[in-house]
């Protein structure tokens, strides 16, 4: 059996309330993350996520391996970090893992932050247990990025599993509109 | 030459060897410390025993804000403001450490602080209203839906919602 080691792993925690904030901070640091930084909202991760790839050393975090944030967050929530994240061209890592934690985990809300690109969804209030299955699911089993005109993430499905009806997919990995780029 | 539509990206995964290693492993053989996993439970359970001492820290920040939307009614909106900002910060907790009244109350507070509400004198006495409320639910540790106690509350608090904007 080998223990997954976080301690060369940098987390970045968005959240606004300070409460649950120190709770998801001292969680992974008694979890084993090497680095844990936290911000209130989403324009202070903005900042902060464009600071570690200018000045790391400013930071205080060379490089953000996952981000976990909230959802419900003022002025800036965490589905627009989210869409920052993923679409706009001063997103260092549009790739970066991102788990959105929030109170209301009505299937709306998890297919909007699935549209949006999200990795992992958690709601609250959350468990060690919960936490660590969703950090397990971000390390050991990533999915490939789809990028087409309406979407850009992880690919939303996440196992072949056959499809009752009609496959919405009319292009597969042969098709010559399809590109896969190895990285 | 047909124009790429779709793209997908598969990137070498880093964050597996970050904390794994580059062996080759299953996953039945990869699980987290158990002895990390154990300390990590103990923490968060203390500190959501924290949890009532810390709300009443936010409670008593309502209640001097409200005092000041009494004392000064012409700063009013901008009290408003921070009354909306902090029952922000309580409405989505509650429910999370066992206590659901408080969300629901704070839930109420944030609706009667938007900056579509009236600052009048009348929702000035409904936010104190609230305000009792949760003070209530606090000192006596009204915890889950609170029972027969729990529902006089709600009542209470919407009673004196009817009273004042009648």
């Amino acid at each position: 059996m080998s223990n997954i080691d976080l301690s060369h792993v940098s987390i970045l925690v968005v959240e606004d309330s300070q409460f649950i904030r120190s709770l998801i901070v001292n969680s992974l640091r008694v979890l084993g993350v090497g680095s844990v930084q936290s911000v209130d909202d989403g324009s202070q991760a903005i900042e902060f996520i464009k600071q570690v790839k200018n000045d790391p050393m400013r930071a205080g975090m060379m490089h953000i391996d996952i981000i976990i944030s909230d959802w419900e967050m003022s002025p800036v929530d965490g589905m627009i970090l989210l869409r920052w994240i993923r679409r706009h061209k001063d997103s260092p890592d549009r790739f970066v893992p991102f788990l959105m934690l929030t109170g209301y985990s009505e299937p709306k809300r998890v297919h909007d932050a699935r549209t949006m690109g999200v990795n992992e969804f958690m709601s609250k209030p959350f468990t060690i247990n919960a936490m660590a299955e969703k950090l397990f699911s971000i390390i050991n089993k990533p999915r490939q990025f789809v990028h087409t005109a309406s979407y850009f993430g992880p690919d939303r499905r996440r196992q072949s599993i056959p499809i009752d009806g009609p496959d919405r997919r009319v292009l597969n990995y042969d098709s010559p509109e399809v590109e896969v780029v190895n990285g | 030459m047909a124009k790429v539509t779709v793209r997908y990206y598969r990137h070498k995964n880093k964050l597996r060897e970050k904390t794994l290693g580059l062996a080759p492993l299953n996953d039945d053989e990869i699980s987290f410390d158990e002895e990390l996993m154990a300390k990590a439970m103990k923490e968060l359970d203390d500190m959501a025993e924290d949890y009532p001492d810390w709300v009443s820290g936010l409670i008593d920040k309502l209640a001097a804000v409200h005092r000041r939307c009494v004392d000064t009614p012409e700063q009013r909106f901008k009290l408003f403001e921070q009354l909306h900002a902090i029952a922000h910060d309580m409405r989505g907790q509650g429910g999370t450490f066992g206590y659901p009244l408080i969300s629901n109350f704070s839930d109420g507070l944030y609706d009667f602080t938007g900056v579509n509400t009236s600052t009048s004198d009348t929702n000035v006495e409904i936010i104190k209203s609230h305000i009792d409320a949760m003070r209530v639910v606090i000192k006596q540790r009204i915890s889950g839906d609170g029972g027969e106690i729990g529902k006089q509350l709600k009542d209470g608090l919407e009673a004196a919602i009817r009273k004042y904007r009648k």
